[in-house]
């Protein structure tokens, strides 16, 4: 599947970049005041163009920078204070792992305790490319009672650095007709790496049966 | 003068480290990570303690991986004979016990490599076991993400097709008693069950290689226990002592209870 990419400008996050947090420390740690105060830093970030429906390619590949139709959030620190104003329905549509049958009897399956963005609600599953009417109307269910079935409510929705499940997701919740979805492109990883905190959760139980799809 | 820089940049180092490391976060996942590793020691070496593995095993993988689903890793063993085995575990992953061989007579278990999948951000450790039961630990951080969900290939049918198709190749030169390296290829696409197929859109259903063991004229080399963590179509290079020219033989098992061998000629002098 080949699909051009187009290097975009925009605004870093303001965490992004060791060398920028290095800079600015050298900055402030050496003259006391940053060294290149007033300046806007630019980056090229790597950005696919939109798809026209949902993204059926490889999940772990590069993101766009736009979302028909939604608000993307750059900066995990305008999410933090987006959340502080409370009243916003967070979303984490990250896989969850499945254990495999016949894994050897002495094995052990321990999958990692899930760091999420605190008050996070985890939907595995919905952000897939196609999903049966089951997981449809989970979606659209768990959805429905998170923000007390107000379209206008903000809907925050997430998954990894470089991951469509959350393009897909908020692009569905768009088309459900939420009003105020936020897509937040760089994942927990994103949150992490701007140092603010993270809970562990558990994952909504998926509907039984068939499961999503990714063409 | 040149003391004088050197202080100067210690300063600056030791400054910068207190705004850059500052942030908890570091300390939470360095945290989280001692923690994750103390309940993997519990659950696969349930009250034996482990030793610092320094001169005895060294683990060695890229720090940045290419491929999350391809990230070659290479252990090296100082202690001949009075090593018994090696586990390979990958702490970040669901099923965290990637591999453990376990060593024969015919081998030389002094280097050993093959390529993993890591599913996100982990240490890497190799355990080292000795004929005496002590067991040695090197440990190696690696950042890569995605490997278990990444696709094995565009098509499952023609990973399947050939399925179980070996190669061996012979590093250097054959000399008698003298330790040879040899580099395994298995063809099998290590289905994980948690990849997306791409022509038929549904999970793939899991199928990955149980065990693989490798003999030299009827005397063990090693046998392996492996698992999910494995990438899809194994390499791997093993050493082993050959006395003469004679038959090396394989024997691969994986998750369907499919049995695939095949037996390679090592030539003489």
């Amino acid at each position: 599947m080949d699909h051009s990419l187009s290097a975009a400008s925009i605004r870093p996050p303001r965490a992004g970049g060791a060398v920028r947090a290095l800079l600015l420390t050298f900055a402030l740690s050496v003259l006391g005041r940053p060294l290149f105060a007033g300046e806007v830093v630019e980056r090229k970030v790597l950005a696919a163009p939109e798809p026209q429906g949902y993204w059926t390619g490889p999940i772990n590949s590069t993101v766009p920078v736009t979302i028909a139709g939604g608000k993307i959030i750059h900066d995990a620190h305008d999410l933090q204070a987006l959340l502080k104003g409370g009243g916003v329905v967070v979303l984490d549509v990250s896989n969850a792992p499945r254990r495999p049958e016949n894994l050897a009897s002495g094995a052990p399956w321990l999958p990692l305790p899930h760091q999420a963005i605190p008050g996070s609600l985890w939907l595995p599953g919905v952000g897939l490319g196609e999903v049966p009417p089951s997981v449809d109307a989970f979606f659209r269910e768990r959805l429905a009672a998170a923000t007390g079935g107000q379209l206008a409510r903000k809907v925050v929705i997430y998954c990894h650095e470089t991951c469509w499940l959350s393009w897909n997701a908020a692009k569905r919740a768009i088309h459900y007709g939420y009003r105020n979805v936020y897509w937040f492109r760089d994942g927990i990883e994103g949150w992490k790496a701007a140092g603010l905190p993270t809970s562990l959760i558990k994952p909504e139980a998926e509907p039984a049966g068939e499961s999503g799809r990714q063409p | 003068m040149g003391s004088v820089r050197y202080l100067l940049l210690a300063a600056l180092v030791v400054s910068m480290a207190q705004f850059c490391v500052g942030p908890a976060y570091a300390d939470d996942d360095e945290a989280a990570r001692a923690d994750r590793w103390k309940d993997l020691q519990q659950a696969i070496f349930p009250g034996r303690p482990l030793k610092d593995g320094g001169g005895l095993i060294r683990l060695d993988a890229p720090p940045r991986a290419l491929d999350a689903a391809l990230v070659p890793i290479t252990i090296d063993m100082t202690g001949g004979k009075r090593v018994k085995g090696v586990y390979v575990v990958i702490d970040g992953n669901p099923s965290p016990l990637a591999a453990h061989f376990t060593f024969g007579p015919k081998a030389d278990p002094s280097s050993l490599k093959m390529r993993v999948r890591v599913d996100q951000y982990t240490n890497m450790h190799a355990i080292a076991e000795t004929q005496d039961g002590q067991l040695f630990v090197a440990t190696k951080f690696v950042k890569a993400a995605g490997g278990c969900s990444a696709p094995a290939g565009a098509d499952d049918d023609a990973a399947l097709e050939d399925i179980g198709r070996m190669k061996l190749h012979l590093i250097g030169d054959f000399a008698a008693g003298k330790s040879e390296q040899a580099v395994l290829m298995v063809r099998h696409p290590n289905f994980n069950g948690m990849q997306m197929n791409q022509i038929t859109r549904y999970y793939t259903p899991p199928r990955f290689i149980r065990t693989i063991d490798a003999t030299y004229e009827g005397g063990s080399i090693f046998h392996l226990d492996s698992d999910i963590s494995l990438s899809t179509d194994p390499v791997i290079t093993f050493g082993f002592v050959p006395q003469a020219k004679g038959q090396m033989k394989i024997i691969v098992r994986d998750s369907k209870d499919a049995t695939f061998d095949h037996s390679f000629a090592v030539p003489g002098v």
